[in-house]
């Protein structure tokens, strides 16, 4: 049976607006919009979803989770062009700065921009009453991605545009007993 | 002295973006990548102030802090949380544990910067240093308490130094002091009505001519409350009543950043002695143990190659001491300098009871210990 959840998906959506706004601005001096948010019901897609990104585009994903009253997972996918203009910002380089392989250089730098972004989803948590702990960051990097959740009560995509690149939020959500 | 910032972070950008945001800033970083490493660096180094953030592999930022306060060598040290973790609960907790401020991720450089130096004396690259004051130079310190006794007590509790004390009771008077001159240390009653200790702090923080003078709390040692919420306000140093006077003037020298060497090494006739205090506690033992590298090249610049190391005062012969003296005798032997021991008959007794120490040799004069070598 479909579990009522605490936050209305007019909230979750300024949630996400919200993290976004503050990690870019502050942190790259960039905006970004929302293109498309995508709602999941519990019981469709269990077989794993395609996100609503190119497929053949190189992306890096980062993810922290986040254990309290509400317990979930939020998934931050973006282009690799896009992440290496992110990184460049973030360390003070140019373009030309990072090679294509310096993996380390830019995993850590999506890895800590994700920190940040879910660091601010969950403080604004937080401040509605929901107390929460996060996990330590991870990378994955590949193109074709698709998410295939565990149990969760609540699922929403967000794809943003940044000047033209895109990424996408994905948060899964369930509410702790 | 180039100030010294230890960043614990796992995130290397984290640690890149500190490095570049004191790029312009007389000031050494250290990195460490978790809390087990920031332990280490912290006691290799002493940094005059940790970033510390929360969420880290191996040991957290809670676990690190925790293991710093409760540590004598360490617990001195400032630390600013810089942090993705902002949660009411992880504030309080880390409150609780004693820090001086915290920096919520995403931050601008210029906030973290505006934040540390509000807690070290951090200066531009390139402007001269002020010149450093000895511990028998005269330095002006301002106490600010309502009771004229505690004042009287602290101006006779400094009548050795040639230290100035001024006392005024409000903090109406301490600001009028400020304004004719800055005074070198402020000493500020925390039992102050209304809050008048915390007010004047934040008024004293806030002045770009008083935002670097060291500010102590001054509290009863039972007045925990009071306490708590003064270092939540951001008084770093509480001295409690009845007053150390010997431990105060170690931190104020501490403070003040006085070179307080000339206690501990005199030079003349060939020889350098080292004479330890008689309260030989850790942070005693740091003050000598940070200029002992440039106390030793200095003799040996001058043409001295002996040095008697002087324990005759010495109440007790704790192990900080013995580490102490085996680094310094280690140093000796690797330079061929020659080197002899005096001390006490307690000193002589408790020397036996340590492996490290129980084969010393003692002289029970300098004079004797001179003619040894």
């Amino acid at each position: 049976m479909q579990q009522t959840f605490p936050i209305s998906d007019d909230e979750l959506q300024s949630l996400a607006k919200n993290a976004i706004d503050s990690v870019f601005s502050t942190m790259l001096e960039r905006t970004a919009n929302i293109k498309e948010v995508i709602k999941i019901e519990e019981d469709t897609h269990s077989e794993g979803m395609q996100l609503p990104v190119d497929s053949n585009t190189p992306m890096i994903a980062g993810t922290v989770g986040f254990i309290g009253n509400l317990t979930g997972i939020i998934y931050i996918f973006m282009e690799l062009p896009l992440a290496m203009e992110a990184t460049c910002k973030l360390l003070d380089m140019e373009d030309g700065d990072i090679g294509s392989e310096d993996h380390e250089l830019v995993n850590d730098a999506i890895g800590e921009l994700t920190n940040m972004i879910v660091g601010t989803f969950k403080n604004d948590l937080s401040n509605k009453g929901y107390e929460c702990r996060m996990t330590i960051p991870s990378i994955l990097r590949g193109s074709n991605f698709s998410i295939e959740p565990a149990e969760v009560a609540l699922r929403r995509i967000f794809k943003f545009d940044c000047d033209g690149r895109s990424f996408v939020i994905d948060v899964l959500m369930k509410e702790e007993n | 002295m180039r100030l010294k910032i230890l960043t614990v972070d796992d995130s290397k950008t984290v640690r890149i973006i500190v490095k570049k945001s004191f790029k312009g800033f007389d000031c050494e970083i250290t990195e460490a990548q978790n809390g087990v490493e920031g332990l280490a660096m912290a006691a290799k180094v002493t940094p005059d102030i940790i970033l510390l953030d929360i969420t880290m592999p191996v040991m957290d930022g809670v676990e690190m802090l925790t293991k710093l306060k409760s540590d004598p060598a360490l617990k001195a040290i400032p630390v600013i949380m810089l942090t993705a973790e902002a949660g009411r609960e992880n504030v309080m907790k880390i409150a609780k544990i004693g820090v001086r401020d915290y920096i919520v991720k995403p931050f601008k450089e210029n906030v973290l910067v505006d934040k540390v130096s509000r807690v070290v004396d951090l200066r531009p690259m390139g402007e001269a240093a002020p010149i450093q004051k000895k511990i028998d130079d005269p330095i002006d310190i301002l106490v600010v308490d309502d009771k004229p006794a505690i004042i009287s007590q602290i101006t006779e509790g400094f009548g050795h130094t040639p230290w100035n004390v001024k006392g005024v009771a409000s903090t109406g008077e301490a600001i009028d002091f400020c304004q004719k001159k800055l005074p070198d240390c402020i000493i500020i009653s925390l039992s102050l009505p209304e809050d008048a200790a915390i007010t004047l702090f934040r008024i004293i923080r806030s002045n770009a001519k008083t935002k670097y003078v060291p500010l102590f709390g001054l509290s009863v040692k039972t007045a925990v409350e009071e306490q708590a919420r003064a270092q939540q306000a951001g008084f770093s140093t509480i001295i409690h009543k009845p007053i150390d006077f010997e431990e105060l003037e170690t931190k104020i020298g501490k403070a003040v950043n006085l070179d307080s060497s000339g206690k501990y090494f005199q030079m003349g006739e060939g020889f350098m002695t080292v004479r330890l205090p008689k309260t030989c506690n850790a942070s005693v033992v740091n003050e000598v143990s940070s200029y002992l590298k440039d106390k030793t090249s200095e003799a040996v610049n001058a043409g001295i190659s002996k040095i008697i190391f002087d324990a005759q005062n010495v109440a007790s012969l704790n192990m900080d001491v013995i580490k102490l003296l085996l680094t310094s005798m280690k140093t000796c032997r690797d330079l061929s300098l020659k080197y002899a021991l005096t001390g006490n008959q307690a000193v002589i007794e408790e020397s036996k009871k340590f492996e490290e120490s129980k084969d010393w040799k003692f002289c029970d004069t300098v004079e004797n210990a001179k003619a040894s070598i």
